[in-house]
């Protein structure tokens, strides 16, 4: 590195700076091309969306393409208002709040408990069967989950209806799946089955990280092993938690870090529990992609967005507050 | 020198034990149970009682669903879209994240600020689809492994990967005339073996899996997902709107679950299959990302 600066520099003596920049270019030419290749990429599929956000104060049609966008009129907050007097618009606040709060303070400690459980197995096959277990829902698709859950809870088919009718506990199928008051249950449930497991991952990392000597310390002064766990394991584990815990808040209006909201509520929601099961998102696909108000849709995906940056940056501020550990 | 175990210790251990295997139980039961109903005659699936073991054998299942052309089709289009698309992504990916991962690259901050920038922010679901229809992959086959050519998650560890890599590995090639391209393909890529089977294992399973770009961006029959033909049935009442095809799912006695459950777990196979193997690596990959951050 240093060699080929100075060899630049007696090379280029004569020349302008200029002449000496455009020279180390010429020489990594391409690797210039293989990252300018990935910078063309993202112009196209992450920043020109982003002058899409124009559409949400415009009066756009989407027969006029790309360019639409900038030569449409200006409507300024017109499709704010729109939104917020839509009659569905409490709802759907409700239950995206409703959902994302229940998975985050429900689910936020399993998997920071299952870890630690698997720390505590001594055999190490055991250790490995657990984790290779926990680890597999994580690499399923949402799509055959909510199957597992049609063969467990179908009031026509499902194995848990069948079993518990059959040893007489219930005379009348529960209906789970369409029941709009079991809904929330279902989406927490089944998001903490497919995703708990792996997050274990993180957790294990954070334990494997811990000095054992602190172990040995705490065994000398006669602590017990729910005392390691409690004294040593946990606060060993804190940065970890923190760092989890944040990425939880802000990413919470898509699902935290148990799945995908959005795509639960399109697999699991159906006319009868709407009104349990739409949210935010479903509701801006559904007008947006499907009726076509293109317009209105992209301005409920921007109020999302503005206020997962606030979640994120709030979190963070707090974290850092009260644990000194923070994100940026 | 073994330790003795303390009464706390039998009690914390037996107590464990058992927890874990009924969480192991409840992860896995789900699997075997949809396992044997696809092997189950699907009419006495639905007289229920079944828990164990099929009851009456049957590859009934398994014949429809290899002879129904929209299913087959469904599968071809989701294993052909997982190969190309995964290499594709894998190859794409690694190419840039190998020039970032040159110190003396110029410009390098400024092209980092561009990926943190692109991983933060989104335009939304509606302005994504106008680009993609302005652009005309609204309804190609394209749509599925262009835009999820660059994986940003995957492009830092990459970088951070390839750092690690000895400088002098490249650079004896270089002064044997070897252009770039040809140290990324027979130098660079070949000794990251851990990282390519870690990012084959989740772009992989990510496109296998993926139903919604087949849900939005595509129309007709033709390119649907095996996935989203699962999520397509599974929201069909029991009535088919194919009076061909409910008549002989009737014959062979079959019902939508008993066929639901065979693209359930021609869907979950290859993964269950693939996944054990590849585990060592993405477990050191995560360890890794995680000490990074």
């Amino acid at each position: 590195m240093k060699d080929s600066i100075t060899i630049d520099r007696v090379n280029s003596a004569r020349l302008p700076k200029r002449d000496t920049l455009a020279h180390r270019f010429r020489k990594q030419v391409s690797l210039q091309i293989f990252v300018l290749l990935g910078m063309a990429f993202l112009l196209v599929f992450s920043f020109a969306p982003l002058f899409g956000i124009m559409m949400a104060f415009k009066d756009y049609s989407i027969s006029t393409g790309i360019k639409g966008i900038f030569t449409s009129e200006w409507v300024g907050l017109r499709y704010f208002y729109e939104m917020t007097n839509d009659y569905m618009f409490p709802t759907l606040v409700r239950n995206t709040l409703a959902i994302s709060l229940l998975k985050l303070v429900i689910s936020f400690p399993v998997p920071i408990l299952l870890a630690i459980m698997i720390t505590e197995v001594r055999h190490s096959f055991v250790k490995k069967f657990v984790q290779t277990v926990s680890y597999l829902p994580h690499f399923i698709s949402w799509v055959v989950v909510v199957g597992m859950s049609y063969a467990f809870f179908s009031t026509e088919y499902g194995l848990v209806n069948n079993a518990l009718m059959s040893l007489g506990i219930i005379s009348q199928p529960l209906d789970v799946l369409t029941n709009p008051d079991s809904f929330w249950g279902l989406v927490v449930g089944s998001a903490i089955w497919k995703e708990a497991g792996w997050w274990t991952i993180i957790f294990l990392a954070a334990i494997a990280g811990i000095d054992p000597t602190l172990y040995e310390a705490a065994e000398m002064d006669g602590a017990g092993r729910l005392k390691r766990i409690w004294h040593v394991t946990l606060p060993g584990m804190k940065s970890a938690i923190v760092v989890v815990l944040i990425l939880s808040i802000g990413s919470m209006l898509g699902g935290g870090m148990v799945g995908s909201n959005f795509e639960q509520s399109m697999l699991l929601g159906n006319s009868i529990n709407s009104d349990k099961s739409q949210i935010i998102q479903t509701y801006a696909f559904n007008v947006g992609l499907a009726e076509g108000r293109f317009a209105f849709a992209t301005m409920i995906d921007l109020v999302q967005s503005i206020i997962s940056v606030f979640l994120i940056l709030s979190s963070n501020f707090i974290a850092r507050r009260v644990s000194g550990t923070g994100l940026y | 020198m073994k330790k003795r175990r303390s009464k706390e210790d039998i009690v914390v251990d037996s107590i464990n034990f058992t927890l874990l295997t009924i969480i192991s139980l409840v992860t896995l039961y789900p699997f075997y149970y949809v396992l044997i109903a696809s092997f189950n005659l699907g009419s006495d699936t639905a007289q229920g009682g079944l828990y164990l073991l099929p009851r009456q054998f049957t590859w009934n299942n398994y014949a429809f669903f290899f002879n129904d052309s929209n299913w087959t089709n469904a599968f071809w289009i989701s294993l052909f879209r997982t190969i190309s698309g995964t290499l594709l992504s894998i190859v794409f990916t690694c190419l840039v994240a190998y020039g970032l991962s040159k110190p003396y690259l110029l410009f390098r901050k400024i092209y980092f600020l561009i990926i943190v920038i692109a991983m933060n922010v989104s335009g939304g679901l509606v302005a994504y689809y106008v680009v993609l229809r302005s652009i005309g992959l609204l309804n190609t086959f394209a749509v599925y492994i262009i835009p999820t050519m660059l994986n940003l998650f995957f492009l830092l560890i990459a970088v951070s990967f390839f750092r690690e890599i000895p400088e002098e590995l490249a650079e004896s090639a270089r002064m044997d005339g070897a252009s770039e391209t040809t140290i990324f393909a027979r130098i660079i890529m070949p000794v990251s073996l851990p990282l390519l089977a870690t990012m084959s294992l989740f772009i992989g399973s990510g496109q296998w899996n993926s139903w919604l770009d087949s849900a939005y961006f595509v129309q007709g029959q033709s390119l649907r997902t095996l996935s989203y033909r699962m999520m397509e049935v599974m929201n069909q009442t029991l009535v088919s709107s194919d009076t061909a095809a409910a008549q002989f799912m009737t014959n062979l006695q079959l019902t939508q679950f008993s066929v639901q459950a065979t693209a359930m777990i021609i869907s979950v196979l290859p993964i269950v299959c693939v996944y054990p193997f590849i585990q060592k690596y993405f477990v050191q990959g995560m360890m890794l990302g995680s000490v990074k951050g």
